[in-house]
């Protein structure tokens, strides 16, 4: 690694997928749990999603947690298809990163809905 | 990497390996774990994208709800439920392993010990799983 007084112009975007890798690590296997399997009804009802979301500091989080998942996964993404062969890094980081930034504002959108 | 099409140009036809640009990972037990857990991110970025879509089914009302509900009980997205659990706790312990690599802290003159940073990992994983669950489990 080259030492730089001015820093490196990466240093947001690995922060974002660091910072992402982190907050997945600790949240999504009891997330996938409590939403995907069904053994939590009352808290996945109606009443129970919208009461829950209802809070300004449970929108930010999950707000928070969608836009991380999407950047590491994006960035993740892009690295795996480096891997599998796929060269066109250019075309798939624009894709991959634009989806994540896409998935994020409507997030955020559905999130002021609610 | 250019190395190919200059090994080419080059008079001395230097003997080049040849390695598969699309299986090269399965020539090792290292390399095959690091696309284990890269692969991850497809369960991830599915994950986060049912996750959105759920916000929308929510804010458009209790019949939409529903039949959001009804899609996560489809034995497709239970299958895919269930391996994309494995995946996730693979990507859990893959990051927490590579926590000490990434985190140097310093404790006076000592760097803190790598596995005390892992184990705290693991700690705060159960207390936030446990949490989630218990805040589940009285609503």
């Amino acid at each position: 690694m080259a030492h730089s007084s001015r820093g490196s112009a990466k240093a947001i975007p690995w922060f974002l997928f660091a910072a992402g890798g982190t907050v997945t690590a600790f949240v999504l296997p009891v997330m996938l749990i409590v939403t995907n399997l069904g053994f939590f009804p009352s808290a996945m009802s109606y009443e129970g999603m919208s009461g829950f979301l209802s809070w300004w500091i449970v929108k930010l989080a999950v707000l928070g947690i969608l836009t991380l998942g999407l950047w590491h996964a994006a960035h993740r993404l892009r690295v795996c298809a480096h891997d599998f062969g796929i060269r066109a890094d250019e075309l798939v980081a624009w894709i991959v990163y634009s989806a994540a930034g896409f998935g994020s504002v409507a997030a955020a959108v559905a999130l002021l809905m609610i | 990497m250019s190395a190919a099409t200059t090994d080419t140009a080059n008079p001395r036809k230097p003997y080049v390996r040849p390695i598969s640009k699309t299986s090269w990972f399965l020539t090792s037990a290292r390399y095959k774990s690091y696309m284990v857990h890269e692969v991850s991110s497809i369960f991830v970025a599915l994950y986060m994208i049912q996750l959105v879509a759920g916000l929308f089914y929510l804010a458009a009302g209790p019949e939409e709800w529903e039949s959001y509900l009804a899609f996560l009980r489809s034995p497709v997205v239970i299958l895919l439920t269930l391996v994309g659990l494995v995946f996730f706790v693979i990507h859990t312990t893959s990051w927490f392993k590579a926590v000490p690599q990434a985190t140097r802290i310093m404790r006076g003159e000592e760097v803190l010990p790598g596995k005390i940073l892992v184990t705290a990992h693991y700690g705060i994983w159960a207390a936030v799983s446990l949490f989630v669950i218990i805040l589940a489990w009285v609503a």
